[in-house]
């Protein structure tokens, strides 16, 4: 082990300012950030918010437009050579016509620090299938072979882009299983992905991602309270809609009257609701529903973007 | 490095349709071109027998197949279904995937070589000195390289469906144009012009220059190492452009 490892004020991971475009698009913009040593981190979005291109410029496939990128200190390549860094690609293709144990026997000859490649099976789960051919897998099994490969040797950083894509909800719960002891080991673990509820149970660091920017960084539990916005419509009889009042219903973000109809966002929405019944109001067709993790991002950036205007 | 250059050769050899097109292919078409022809008749203004001439050609033609056929197709699809991508993220340098390529390609073309010239030794009767039989061994492995950089460049020039055809052509080309499948001296004058700077010709040549005891030509010499240049370059060129891509 080298002596930056033991450093914890070098941090694992370091943007400075990083951007990068594909022609008109911004993929990524100005994006500041700092991993440490064992924490479990999820870069949660949307399709299309950035989280592959952040992983491909935090991995050195991509290089930044501008901004520093850099890994233990070094730069990403440096620092994947020294074999700290192990990845998990969603585009990370495998090599055809050859077995499992051949495809992971040979991740093991590449990494410095390698484990035994039986070991490196049954951890990712794959021991069953190690004699089949990499071109006649389910596209679950492909995974846990891509997670395999990822986690062949003794690196200090592991990296998942999407990593339960094409698994049932079995292999799912164990595959976050094994994610869990990774990290008990003291590794620093990144993923991405586009569901709240894994970045809640796996990770105590979640970094949300819109439009290529940090728009949030906390723990689950806070995101989940900024995500956790929920949307109400009822009716009122006429003549019973006062604004001033609805307005000073708790946990309330948003409010629109046209005519009887009210539409309300609530970042309690029970308590909302409890409220308003407290009013002595008589709601009609009450409807509550929950906002999709995409909506929710868009509340959170509106509200973002009402606050610093 | 040595893991991946035998997990490639480990998957070449698996690989019964392409094992017989490179290794055994060659020696077939040897028979056929050379079996009814007598030891006697000469190539015109080579001084050699048909067999011994079309020995040659058909051993460069077996390690062109070994070395172009295999690489520039894999690639080309490796780099389509992100397995090169995958690599970059382990502790293999960047040139190392086309070095495994390359190297798993070389020793698939040896016994190419090698079966063409014990065919043409026992059923053809071709006798050589043991010098030569070693350098012709050494130059066609050796001259193979130039190709084996061509198939790479190939695999980083177009991707998936294209691959295919413009290696065909480009390997169809070589081989007829080169004279790898027949005598460039029944080709007419204008075809034998264009013929003697096709870098598959000047391979052949290298290896028919050894058989008559004399010194390769310059010229020859000249060609397959600007060739080897330009298809390295190449090669490089484009590798470097889909690394900046991926």
């Amino acid at each position: 082990m080298t002596t930056t490892a033991l450093n914890t004020t070098t941090p694992v991971v370091a943007f400075d300012q990083v951007s990068k475009s594909y022609g008109s698009v911004r993929a990524v913009d100005g994006l500041t950030l700092a991993l440490h040593p064992g924490e479990t981190v999820a870069l949660l979005g949307p399709n299309g918010a950035g989280k592959s291109t952040t992983l491909d410029l935090l991995l050195g496939l991509k290089q930044p437009d501008s901004g520093t990128v850099g890994l233990f200190g070094t730069d990403p390549r440096s620092a994947i050579v020294a074999g700290r860094v192990g990845a998990m690609l969603q585009s990370g293709g495998l090599m055809d016509e050859v077995t499992v144990a051949e495809l992971v026997r040979l991740a093991c000859d590449l990494h410095p620090r390698p484990y035994k490649v039986a070991d490196v099976l049954s951890r990712a789960g794959v021991t069953q299938i190690a004699d089949r051919k990499v071109d006649k897998l389910s596209g679950g099994q492909a995974q846990r072979v891509r997670f395999a490969l990822a986690t062949a040797g003794d690196s200090d950083l592991i990296v998942l882009d999407e990593p339960t894509t094409g698994m049932d909800v079995t292999t799912r719960q164990a595959f976050w299983a094994t994610m869990r002891e990774q990290a008990a080991q003291g590794r620093t673990v990144l993923f991405a992905t586009h569901y709240l509820e894994e970045a809640d149970a796996i990770a105590d660091r979640v970094l949300v991602l819109h439009r290529g920017r940090l728009l949030a960084d906390g723990t689950a539990a806070e995101i989940k309270a900024k995500a956790g916005v929920r949307r109400i419509s009822f009716d009122l009889a006429d003549g019973t809609v006062d604004e001033s009042v609805l307005r000073d219903l708790p946990f309330l973000t948003t409010l629109a009257v046209s005519g009887r109809t009210v539409r309300i966002q609530s970042s309690d929405a029970d308590a909302t609701v409890h409220a308003l019944y407290g009013l002595g109001l008589y709601p009609l067709g009450l409807e509550v529903t929950g906002l999709g993790l995409e909506q929710a991002f868009v509340a959170i950036t509106t509200a973002e973007e009402a606050r610093t205007s | 490095m040595n893991g991946l250059i035998r997990l490639e050769l480990t998957r070449a050899l698996r690989n019964r349709k392409f094992l017989f097109f490179s290794v055994l292919y060659p020696s077939l078409l040897f028979l056929l071109i050379a079996g009814s022809a007598d030891s006697t008749s000469k190539v015109d203004g080579t001084g050699l027998t048909l067999p011994t001439y079309m020995m040659v050609s058909m051993a460069s033609f077996g390690a062109l197949t070994a070395v172009l056929m295999g690489n520039s197709e894999r690639i080309a699809k490796e780099r389509e279904s992100g397995w090169v991508r995958q690599l970059r993220l382990t502790t293999l340098p960047g040139r190392g995937y086309v070095l495994a390529k390359t190297a798993s390609a070389a020793v698939v073309s040896l016994p190419s070589i090698v079966i063409v010239f014990a065919v043409a030794a026992v059923v053809k009767d071709v006798r050589l000195d043991a010098w030569q039989w070693l350098a012709l061994t050494g130059a066609i492995w050796a001259g193979s390289l130039v190709f084996a950089a061509l198939g790479v460049a190939l695999g980083y020039l177009a991707s998936g469906d294209a691959v295919r055809p413009i290696t065909m052509i480009t390997y169809f080309g070589l081989s007829i144009l080169g004279g790898l499948w027949m005598p460039t001296t029944s080709f007419p004058s204008w075809l034998q012009d264009i013929a003697k700077w096709v870098p598959t010709h000047a391979y052949a040549a290298l290896g028919q220059a050894i058989e008559q005891s004399q010194a390769p030509h310059a010229k020859d010499l000249v060609v397959l190492v600007v060739s080897f240049a330009l298809f390295t370059g190449g090669a490089a060129w484009l590798y470097r452009k889909d690394t900046l891509k991926a």
